[in-house]
Order: C-alpha cells, then sequence, then structure tokens
C-alpha cells in the first residue's frame, strides 16, 4: 500500500513541469514583531530559491509547550525538516537521534563569524548539530542616580563586583532606605531560575552536573556549591530582594536600585532611565566572573528527506544579513554573528557593550547533557525554596536524589559505583 | 419476535459502531499502548526503540520517593477535600433552598468560584496568602491579625501548604455539588416533610431522619464525583507553588506530568499514570459497593 502511494506520489511529481520542493519549518511563537520578522525571514527565502522551485512553510507554535509539541511529533514520526529549539535540549535531541549534524554544511570561516556561546551551545560529543541567530546575556543593571543617593560607587566600566561588594552595596541602599535589589522571583518559567543563577555557582568554582558521566550526585549539592548558594540565600534574608515581588518591573518603575535581568530589558530600562542607566557583569563568589548564554537555534531533522534543503533553510536563518539582522531588530536580542554587529550602532555603548564583552569571554553554556530538563527544574525548585529559607545543603542534597534518580533509571549501565 | 423487532436487532450493530469506533480509537488502543510502555523502558522522544522491561517501572515506582510523596500529599489532599466539601455543600444546599428572590440571588454567589476560570482564583488565593512582603501583607493573614493571630507563611510553609490549597479547593468546589444538592432536595418529598413536622420533628431531626434518607442517591454521586475530582488535583499546587515547597504540594498528576514531558520517561510514566487510574477506578468502584450494600 505504501510502496503504491509512493509510486503514485513520484510519478506524479515527475510529471510537474517545475518539481516543486517544499521544507517544512517550525517555529516558536514570540512577540508579534517577531513573528513578522520571522514571516518576512521566510518570504525573503522562497523569493531567492523561486527559481530552483524550493520554498519553506513555516508554522508557528505557542511558546510555552514548544517543547511538548516537538516531543510529540518526535514520538509520532513528524518532526518537520527543520525546527528552533531551546539551547539546552539540544543534547537531549541528539541523544534520541533527532537532530542531523549541521558541521557539513558551514565552512570553518562562517563558523568562526559565529559567538563562541552558540558553536558551544550547539556541539555535541565534538559535533554541531544547532546554530542560533542571537545569543542572550544577564547583567546587574543599575540607576545611577540611587546609587549616588546610597554614597554607592559603581565599578569601572566593564567591571563587576565581587560578592561582598555587591552584599555592601546593598547594605547601604537598605540603609538609605532604598529597595535594592531585583530578583525577579515571580518568574513563571523555571528555566529562569536555572538560566540566571547558575553564574552564582559558577562563579563560585562549582557546577551543577557532570555532564559527561552523567552524574549529579556529589556534584550539585557539594561544598562549594553549598558555599555560593547560601551567600545567594543572603540576599533575600537580609530582604535586598523580594521572594514574592507583586511587580515585575520594579527597576523600570523605579522602585529598586539593582536590577538581576537580562538582554530583553535593555530597551525598556533605557527608555525608562536614560543616562541614570548603567550596567555591569553579574556580581562574582570566586575570583572568576560567569555569566549565562544560550537562546532558540535552529536544528535539522535526522528524519529530513533532504538534510541539504533543510540546512540550506539553517544558513539563511543564521546568515548574517538574510537572517540575524532582521530577527534582532525584531526582537532584542544579542546578534549570534560578529559581522552582524557592524548594523547595530548601539553595541559600541552600555548596556549592549556588556552583553558582547560577556557573550565572548565568561559566558557558559547550560549543561549539555540529556537530563538538562530535569536537572533544570529540580535546581529551580531548590532555588525558590532557598530562597524563602529552606536549609541550602539539605535542599540541594534532595535536588540532587531526584536528578540522579532519574539519570540511574536511563542510564542503568553507566551507574557508576 | 416480530419480524421488525428481528430485522432491528440486526441494524443495531450498526448504529453502535460508530461509538464504538471512536471508543476503541481514542480509549482502549491509548490504554492497550499505555499499558505496552508501562511495561517497557520506552523514552518519549524515541518510542520505537522501547525495549521490553518487564515490571520494572512498577516496581521502581515503590521505590520512587517522589512518586510516594506525591501519592501521599493526593490522598492527603482528598481526605481533607471530600468530607468537608460535602458536609458543607449539603448544608449550604439546605440553607439556600428558598424561593425568595434573595436566595436564588445567594445561589447564584456561592456558584461563581466554579464558573471563574482556577488559573485566575489560583493567582487570587496566592495573594490572599502571602505573608508580609515589602510592608504589604495578604488579606488573610491581615484579617488573622484582628484577632491577635501571628501571620503564616501558608504557601511556604510545608505542613501549611497542602491545607491552605485544600481550603481553597473546597471554597472553590462547594457550589457546584451544592447545586447538585439543591436538585437532589427537591426530590425530597414534601409529604414526609410534613408529616414529620407535624409529628413534631426537629429541623435536625428532620435533616438526619428524613432528607439524608431520601437524598441517599444524590448523597452517593456527589461524594463519588468529589472523590475523583479530588484525586485529579494539580492546577491549584501547579500554579500556586509549583509542587513545593519540597514537594509538599507535588501531586500525582504533576508528578506524571513531570515524568512524561520533563523526564520524557514514557515507560515510568505510563506505569505511574496506570497505578493512578488503577487508585481512582477501584475507589470509585468500592465507593459503589459499600453504598448498594447500604441502600439493600
Amino acid at each position: 500500500m505504501v510502496v503504491f502511494l509512493l509510486v503514485v506520489f513520484l510519478a506524479g511529481c515527475g510529471r510537474a513541469p517545475v518539481e516543486e520542493r517544499v521544507i517544512r519549518v517550525w517555529s516558536h511563537q514570540g512577540q508579534e514583531a517577531e513573528n513578522r520578522a520571522m514571516r518576512d525571514i521566510a518570504e525573503a527565502f522562497n523569493t531567492a530559491y523561486a527559481g530552483r522551485g524550493i520554498r519553506v512553510e513555516l508554522s508557528f507554535f505557542p511558546d510555552f509547550q514548544y517543547t511538548e509539541k516537538l516531543a510529540i511529533a518526535a514520538a509520532a514520526r513528524d518532526l518537520p525538516d527543520a525546527f528552533d529549539l531551546d539551547g539546552p535540549l539540544v543534547a537531549r535531541l541528539v541523544d534520541a537521534g533527532l537532530l542531523a549534524p549541521l558541521d557539513g554544511w558551514f565552512d570553518r570561516a562562517e563558523l568562526e563569524d559565529f559567538l563562541p556561546t552558540l558553536l558551544k551551545q550547539g556541539t555535541i560529543g565534538g559535533r554541531l548539530y544547532a546554530l542560533g541567530a542571537f545569543d542572550s546575556a544577564v547583567v546587574l543593571y543599575y540607576d545611577r542616580e540611587l546609587l549616588a543617593r546610597a554614597g554607592v560607587t559603581p565599578p569601572a566600566d566593564g567591571e563587576g563586583w565581587a560578592w561582598d561588594e555587591f552584599m555592601a552595596a546593598c547594605a547601604a541602599l537598605q540603609a538609605a532606605g532604598i529597595e535594592p535589589l531585583a530578583m525577579h522571583m515571580d518568574e513563571s518559567a523555571d528555566e529562569w531560575f536555572t538560566y540566571a543563577f547558575s553564574p552564582v555557582v559558577w562563579s563560585g568554582g562549582g557546577r551543577l552536573i557532570d555532564d559527561d558521566a552523567p552524574r549529579v550526585r556529589g556534584v550539585l549539592a557539594d561544598e562549594a556549591n553549598v558555599r555560593s548558594l547560601r551567600a545567594w540565600q543572603q540576599v533575600f534574608e537580609k530582604k535586598y530582594a523580594a521572594t514574592d515581588p507583586v511587580d515585575p518591573n520594579p527597576f523600570g518603575n523605579g522602585k529598586v536600585a539593582l536590577d538581576w535581568s537580562g538582554h530583553w530589558m535593555a530597551r525598556p530600562h533605557q527608555e525608562a532611565k536614560g543616562g541614570r542607566l548603567g550596567a555591569m557583569p553579574l556580581p562574582r563568589l570566586g575570583a572568576e566572573a560567569a555569566a549565562p548564554c544560550g537562546s532558540w537555534c535552529w536544528g535539522v531533522s535526522a528524519r529530513t528527506r533532504d538534510p541539504e534543503l533543510a540546512a540550506l533553510w539553517v544558513r539563511w536563518v543564521t546568515d548574517p544579513e538574510q537572517g540575524v539582522a532582521p530577527i534582532v531588530r525584531a526582537n532584542g536580542a544579542v546578534p549570534g554573528r560578529r559581522s552582524a554587529f557592524a548594523a547595530f550602532p548601539e553595541y559600541s555603548k552600555q548596556p549592549y557593550r556588556q552583553f558582547r564583552a560577556q557573550l565572548e569571554t565568561t559566558a557558559r553554556a547550560r549543561p549539555r547533557t540529556p537530563f538538562y530538563a530535569t536537572l533544570s527544574q529540580r535546581f529551580a525548585a531548590a532555588l525558590r525554596d532557598i530562597a524563602r529559607g529552606a536549609d541550602v545543603e539539605a535542599r540541594l542534597r534532595q535536588a540532587e536524589d531526584e536528578v540522579q534518580a532519574v539519570i540511574d533509571r536511563r542510564r542503568p549501565g553507566e551507574a557508576g559505583p | 419476535m416480530t419480524a421488525w423487532q428481528r430485522k432491528r436487532g440486526r441494524a443495531a450493530p450498526w448504529f453502535l459502531l460508530p461509538a464504538c469506533a471512536l471508543l476503541a480509537v481514542f480509549v482502549v488502543w491509548p490504554l492497550l499502548r499505555a499499558g505496552w510502555w508501562s511495561f517497557t523502558n520506552a523514552d518519549l522522544l524515541s518510542p520505537e526503540r522501547a525495549e521490553f522491561a518487564g515490571a520494572d517501572n512498577y516496581a521502581g515506582l515503590a521505590g520512587d520517593a517522589r512518586f510516594q510523596r506525591a501519592f501521599g500529599n493526593t490522598l492527603l489532599f482528598a481526605l481533607l477535600v471530600v468530607p468537608v466539601q460535602t458536609v458543607l455543600a449539603f448544608f449550604l444546599a439546605l440553607w439556600v433552598n428558598r424561593p425568595e428572590p434573595a436566595w436564588r440571588w445567594l445561589r447564584g454567589v456561592f456558584f461563581v468560584p466554579v464558573v471563574v476560570s482556577m488559573p485566575v482564583l489560583a493567582v487570587l488565593w496566592t495573594l490572599l496568602y502571602q505573608p508580609e512582603q515589602g510592608g504589604e501583607t495578604g488579606l488573610l493573614n491581615a484579617a488573622l491579625g484582628v484577632f491577635g493571630v501571628p501571620p503564616q507563611a501558608w504557601l511556604r510553609d510545608p505542613a501549611l501548604a497542602l491545607p491552605a490549597i485544600a481550603f481553597m479547593s473546597v471554597w472553590q468546589g462547594a457550589g457546584l455539588q451544592m447545586m447538585v444538592f439543591l436538585a437532589g432536595l427537591q426530590n425530597v418529598p414534601k409529604e414526609l416533610l410534613e408529616a414529620a413536622r407535624i409529628d413534631g420533628a426537629s429541623g435536625w431531626q428532620r435533616v438526619r431522619h428524613v432528607i439524608v434518607p431520601s437524598m441517599r442517591n444524590t448523597i452517593i454521586f456527589v461524594v463519588t464525583v468529589t472523590t475523583i475530582l479530588a484525586f485529579r488535583i494539580f492546577v491549584q499546587p501547579y500554579l500556586m507553588t509549583r509542587g513545593g515547597p519540597g514537594n509538599s504540594t507535588l501531586s500525582l498528576i504533576q508528578s506524571v506530568y513531570e515524568t512524561t514531558f520533563v523526564s520524557q520517561d514514557l515507560g515510568r510514566a505510563c506505569a505511574a499514570a496506570l497505578v493512578f487510574l488503577a487508585l481512582v477506578g477501584g475507589l470509585t468502584w468500592l465507593q459503589r459497593r459499600l453504598a448498594r450494600e447500604e441502600r439493600e
């Protein structure tokens, strides 16, 4: 039956004068401007390749549950030819055999044009599986006027505070009757917690998981992490930041002096504050600063009939002019290719310069492990409880046990001693 | 049997066919699939690689601290909610069972929480339960403060979070049961009530000896449905506490959902879902059994 249909189908194609080849593409639904930009990028692609009879067919799916949608499509063997996915999920899809490597479709010079963080995010076991058009950054925004009112001097441009200096600044602000800090603990997505606060663990010399083993036992709740997160907990204990904020943007509304937040707030903050706005790297617990990175990136399905065609789309959508510039103009993310920065003059100034600087130096990809989703969710739950006063070591131990149980179940042979 | 009846008998299967086909495709087949997967190590993203794993998933559930916590939480939630909600709804129904318009209006008021979407209610109650935060206190703590009760961290204290959510759920769901009881009250024979009144039965005696016995079927129905709904608890804790603090409000459904879509461990999730199905099915069956015996 299938063979028969295939024969009929192929015969039908053969008779057509110009064989039209369709690339099915899925994208997560972002802001309206971003969706419009995506549609325009696809439209431009279709125009450029009309002569060769190649066309993309773009579908959007809501952001929340996009991952579930992908999972169900994968299980039903109904994945599109190319799709975007959140960076930390690349390892999981590679592990399930769903992504085709991209190495062959990009040459070395092209790859060197990408931000190192994007290459790191998309590389699993030495092969490149995903590439993004943009990246992300989290910084500590500050209000110069509020700091001055409390007698706090911000660090030199491009420099960040050590944790003690950061805590001293918060104390001075509080003493001056100014609410020190916004941490966005009301964020409903678990990912915010892992993404924004992993640098606390990293800069304290720790890590979340040993991705090679993979193993969290003895890693997630180790001494360094307990020490770092105890320091982080102090922020809430001393009431420098709210554990249950009601206002989603207290910094923009002028109530709070410091904002631990992402690149997506750069435009609104600048509009609200103008010259009062400053940005510095996140405070560091050890000698080394750390920053998060990662965002949506593009991959090609391992089951696509024509990987070359799907890769053509990935090349287009990550091309500095065709893909990166229009999408970044729409969503305000950090351009993913060095050559694309020329189109964005704001990157010579703060806070944008800080975004690019940390992505090229201190930023670290979230753990590239098939168990990332579980790890992130359990770690986020632990962070919520720790912020509200839970015992740091016991709570990390619980998260460690839960994640390790999932790893052991899926990888019984590799559990180790 | 007339010829017409015989003919009709032959036609019957054809009329049943569409319903049976739909049931087979959307209920029986998925259940069989889930049953099969629960005996494999199936991965959500690549179920075709599944290997037979015997009863490993079921045995694993027995030793899974998180699943057991979810199981215990759900059981405790049902134990808190079912009796309180049923009794409350019953007395609400008795109270508002009057013909005057004012009482009809009151019925509407009690029914409002049933109609409002649960996520909205979850946000409202999260604010109500809010402990002191930047000088602002949640309404509940402020109200208790008037009586000298110290403020409580309702949703953040592992001991209080589940009861707090149960309380909110009783408030939310009682209106629906009240409506069912109101309908049942219409079936209580007027003559019996009048006879009881003439015989000098007090209000309580009338409830105890006339109304409750004649509403047995309604009560059984309400208890059964409330139990099933209570076991399906998910939205309130998921939105209000995400199952925290420290898993103290983790529900069975949330645990199954996360095993499926976060850990993507399809085999284990199917096993957990089937255990859940057996639990709810078994309880429903037991309730019906006990109720029927009482009726005889």
